[in-house]
C-alpha cells in the first residue's frame, strides 16, 4: 500500500493541480498497486513519517500565507520524513514554500519552511507560457513539458536543479535552471498538471514509493500513446529540430 | 467636437465594411478605429440613448442574458441596439454602437444592450453612465490572463462603487456576486434557484468561492447547485445568501427543453425556456428580472423568453439525419461540467466531439481541463459510443479522458476537425454532443452547418 497526501486541496488548487494526483493513483491502480490517498487541510492530522508521497499545489498570494502558517507548526517533522527519504512533488506556490524565504513586491520577507537551498523574490514580470526541460532520470535523458505561471523567481544555493530549461523561462529566466531535486523532493514551476503527460516522471515516483515501501521497484508497462502524443506535440511546437524525440 | 465623432463614426463603419468585405467576423475593429480618432466616442454616443443603458457582466451567461434581454425589449416594441456578436472588450462596445448610429453622430435607441468582459468593466463604466448592471457569476476562467478571482471582484468593486445612479441585478445564490449589493451600496435586485432535487449537500466541483468575501470563513451551505451556486451562510459574520425577488423552483429538462416555477412579487408563474441546462435558466431569470425591473409586462416577457432560441454553441441544436446534434462553447471548468452535466442526464447513447484550442482567446494554459469533472463520463461510459479529440491541445485531451476512466478504445484523436465532426455526427449513437473552446467555435459551426441542418425538427 501506497500512502499517497495531498496537502491543502482546498486551498492549493491552482492549475488542475489535482490532475497530478489523478495521474498518479491510476497508473498505481492500472497495475494493481494499491493506494490511499488522503486530503489534509488547514488543523488535519498528519503523520509524515508514515506517508510515502506528498503532494503539495499551488495558489494564490492570499492562500499561500494561509497555508504558510500551518505547515510551519509541522515544519520539524516534514523535514525529518523528508531527511528519511519521503516522496515530494511541490508545484509553483508550494515548490516556493520549501525554500527559505520569498521577498515579495513591497520588499516584504516572508519566511519559509527552509528545507531546502534556495529563495525566490518577486520579479518585474510574470514568467508566463509553455515550458520543456531536459531531465535526466536514473541516467536516462528525456524531456518534460509544461505550463508555467508565476512571478517569483527562484535562485538555488548549494542544491541541484531538477533540470535544464529548453524553452521558457523556468525558476527565474536567467540561468537556465528549472525547479529543484533533493533526495526524493522535487519541486517544479511546471504546471499543467506536470505528471499526467509526464510519465516518466511519473513512474519515477511510484517506484520510489515502492521502494520506501521495502518493494520491488519495477514497474509493469503501460499503453502510454496518449500521454506521449500529447508531450511530443508540445515538444514539436517547442523544440524540435529534427531529430528523434524522447518523452 | 461634433465633427471629430462624425468622423470616427463614418472611419469606423468603413472599416466594418471593408473587414466585412474580406470576410471577417471581428467585431471590435471599427471600435478601435474610431477611438483612436475621437476618444470620446463611446461616452456621446452612450449618453444619446434614451430610456437606459444595460450592462451585463461575469465569468459565464453574458452572451445569453443579454441575447434574451434584448429579445424581450424588442418584442416588446422597444428600439434596441446591443454588442450580439460578443465583442465585449471596450472597443467591441464602442463598435456596436457605432454600427447603429447615423454618421452625423445621431443615435437613435430606445435601450442599450451591452455585454461586457469582466476585466473591461472600469473603462465602459468610466464611459458609460448604466442604469441597470446585471452580473451573473464569478467562477476561474482563463488563468494565464486574470489569474485570481479576487483581483476580478476587486476590478468590479471599484468599477461599480461610483455607479450611485444605476440598479444592479445580481445572482443571490453566488457570494461572489451577492457581495455587491454590500460593498457597493448601490441597489439591488436579487433572482435565484431554490432547492431542488438535482441540488447535492457536498460536491466534488471545483469551488472557487466557497469562503466568505467579507470574514474569509469557510461558508456553510445548506445545498449547491453547481460550483459555489447554492444556498449559503457564513458562520463567522452576517453574510447570507439574500431572499430573491425573483425565485425558481423545480427545475426540469425534458427533450432540450427547460421548465420551471417562478414566483416574484407574491405571484406564482410558469417558465419554459427552449434551452438545456440549469445555467440557461439562471440566464432566463436575469433577464426576466431585468424585464421586471424596468416596468415591463410580466406575460410577454415571459412568452418572449419561451421563444427565444439560442446562439451558436450555447446547446444550438442541428440535426443530422434524424440525430441531433448539440454545439457548446467550453472556456472554464464550471461551464463545461454543466455542459457534461446535461450530457450525462439525456436518455439514450452519445457521441462526442471536443475541440481544444490554446490561442490567446481560448486561454494559452490547459491545465482547467483538469478541474472538469470528466470522472462523470467515466463512472457511467456505457452511455457513450465514441469520443473524438481535436483541436491544437487534442491530445491533452484524449489524456484527460483517459485518466478519467473512460475506456481508450473509446477514444480518438484527429487533428482534422471536418473528419473528427463527421465522425461525431455519423457515429452510431442517438445523439452528439460537441464541446469547443472559443476559437475551434466557428469553424467547427461552419463545418457542421455544412453536413447538418439547423434546429432541432427534422424537416
Ligand atoms: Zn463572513
Amino acid at each position: 500500500m501506497i500512502r499517497v497526501c495531498h496537502l491543502y486541496p482546498d486551498l492549493l488548487n491552482l492549475y488542475g493541480d489535482r490532475g497530478n494526483i489523478i495521474a498518479f493513483q491510476q497508473r498505481c491502480k492500472w497495475r494493481d498497486i494499491p493506494v490511499h490517498v488522503q486530503s489534509v487541510n488547514r488543523g488535519d492530522k498528519v503523520c509524515f513519517r508514515e506517508l510515502d508521497f506528498v503532494f503539495l499545489g499551488g495558489g494564490s498570494d492570499r492562500e499561500q500565507i494561509l497555508i504558510a502558517t500551518d505547515l510551519m507548526k509541522r515544519r520539524d517533522e516534514f523535514a525529518a520524513a523528508i531527511e528519511g527519504g519521503l516522496v515530494v512533488l511541490a508545484i509553483c506556490g508550494g515548490y516556493q514554500l520549501l525554500g527559505a524565504y520569498y521577498l515579495n513586491r513591497d520588499g516584504e520577507n516572508i519566511p519559509g519552511l527552509g528545507i531546502l537551498d534556495f529563495y525566490t523574490r518577486a520579479g518585474e514580470r510574470r514568467l508566463v507560457g509553455n515550458v520543456a526541460v531536459e531531465v535526466s532520470l536514473n541516467g536516462v535523458p528525456f524531456k518534460l513539458v509544461g505550463f508555467e505561471n508565476h512571478s517569483g523567481q527562484t535562485f538555488l544555493g548549494d542544491i541541484r536543479p531538477l533540470g535544464r530549461v529548453l524553452s521558457g523561462n523556468g525558476n527565474n529566466g536567467r540561468d537556465g535552471l528549472e525547479g529543484v531535486w533533493h533526495k526524493n523532493v522535487f519541486g517544479s514551476y511546471l504546471h499543467g498538471p506536470l505528471l499526467p503527460k509526464n510519465v516518466r516522471l511519473t513512474d519515477y515516483l511510484i517506484g520510489l514509493c515502492l521502494e520506501r515501501r521495502g518493494l520491488n521497484k519495477e514497474l509493469m508497462l503501460l499503453d502510454d500513446d496518449f500521454e506521449n502524443r500529447a508531450c511530443e506535440a508540445m515538444l514539436l511546437r517547442l523544440v524540435h529540430r529534427g531529430n528523434k524525440l524522447f518523452c | 467636437m461634433k465633427l471629430r465623432l462624425s468622423l470616427a463614426i463614418l472611419a469606423g463603419k468603413i472599416t466594418a465594411w471593408v473587414s466585412r468585405f474580406y470576410g471577417h467576423k471581428g467585431s471590435s475593429l471599427p471600435g478601435v478605429v474610431a477611438r483612436r480618432i475621437y476618444h470620446g466616442a463611446l461616452r456621446d454616443l452612450a449618453a444619446q440613448v434614451g430610456r437606459g443603458v444595460l450592462v451585463i457582466s461575469g465569468t459565464n451567461g453574458k452572451t445569453t442574458t443579454t441575447n434574451m434581454i434584448v429579445k424581450i425589449l424588442g418584442d416588446a416594441g422597444y428600439k434596441v441596439t446591443s454588442n450580439l456578436e460578443g465583442a465585449n472588450l471596450i472597443t467591441g462596445v464602442t463598435a456596436s454602437l457605432i454600427k447603429d448610429a447615423g454618421i452625423w453622430g445621431k443615435l437613435n435607441c430606445d435601450y442599450a444592450v451591452l455585454e461586457v468582459d469582466e476585466a473591461s468593466m472600469p473603462g465602459v463604466l468610466r464611459e458609460v453612465n448604466a442604469g441597470v448592471v446585471v452580473l451573473t457569476n464569478f467562477f476561474r476562467d482563463q488563468l494565464d490572463r486574470y489569474w485570481e478571482l479576487d483581483k476580478i471582484t476587486g476590478i468590479i468593486h471599484d468599477a461599480l462603487h461610483k455607479q450611485k445612479q444605476a440598479t444592479l441585478i445580481l445572482n443571490a445564490d453566488d457570494p461572489l456576486v451577492a457581495q455587491f449589493q454590500k460593498t457597493t451600496s448601490v441597489p439591488a435586485l436579487f433572482y435565484g434557484l431554490g432547492a431542488n432535487d438535482q441540488s447535492a449537500r457536498t460536491g466534488a466541483q471545483t469551488r472557487d468561492g466557497k469562503f466568505c468575501p467579507f470574514c474569509g470563513a469557510a461558508l456553510d451551505y445548506r445545498f449547491f447547485h453547481y460550483s459555489q451556486l447554492g444556498l449559503y451562510s457564513c458562520p463567522g459574520c452576517e453574510f447570507s445568501r439574500p431572499v430573491p425577488q425573483v425565485e425558481a423552483f423545480e427545475p426540469k429538462v425534458e427533450g432540450g427543453q427547460t421548465r420551471c416555477r417562478l414566483v416574484y412579487d407574491g405571484r406564482e408563474v410558469e417558465l419554459a425556456v427552449q434551452v438545456q441546462g440549469l445555467y440557461n435558466l439562471y440566464n432566463a431569470l436575469a433577464a426576466f428580472s431585468v424585464g421586471l425591473h424596468l416596468g415591463l409586462d410580466s406575460g410577454p416577457a415571459l412568452d418572449s423568453l419561451g421563444r427565444y432560441r439560442p446562439v451558436t454553441g450555447r446547446m444550438e441544436v442541428f440535426n443530422y439525419k434524424g440525430k441531433l446534434a448539440y454545439l457548446n462553447l467550453v472556456k472554464n471548468p464550471t461551464g463545461f461540467n454543466e455542459g457534461l452535466a446535461t450530457l450525462c442526464a439525456a436518455k439514450g447513447s452519445k457521441d462526442v466531439f471536443i475541440a481544444i484550442n490554446d490561442n490567446d482567446a481560448d486561454g494559452r494554459d490547459v491545465s482547467w481541463l483538469w478541474d472538469v469533472d470528466f470522472e462523470m463520463l467515466g463512472e457511467d461510459h456505457r452511455l457513450f459510443n465514441s469520443f473524438v479529440c481535436c483541436g491544437l491541445r487534442g491530445e491533452e485531451m484524449a489524456v484527460r479522458l483517459k485518466y478519467a476512466g473512460v475506456p481508450i478504445n473509446k477514444v480518438s484523436i484527429n487533428a482534422n476537425m471536418h473528419q473528427a465532426i463527421k465522425s461525431a455526427l455519423a457515429g452510431s449513437a442517438g445523439a452528439a454532443y460537441l464541446f469547443s473552446t472559443y476559437t475551434a467555435l466557428w469553424p467547427a459551426q461552419k463545418m457542421i452547418k455544412k453536413l447538418a441542418v439547423e434546429g432541432g425538427a427534422a424537416r
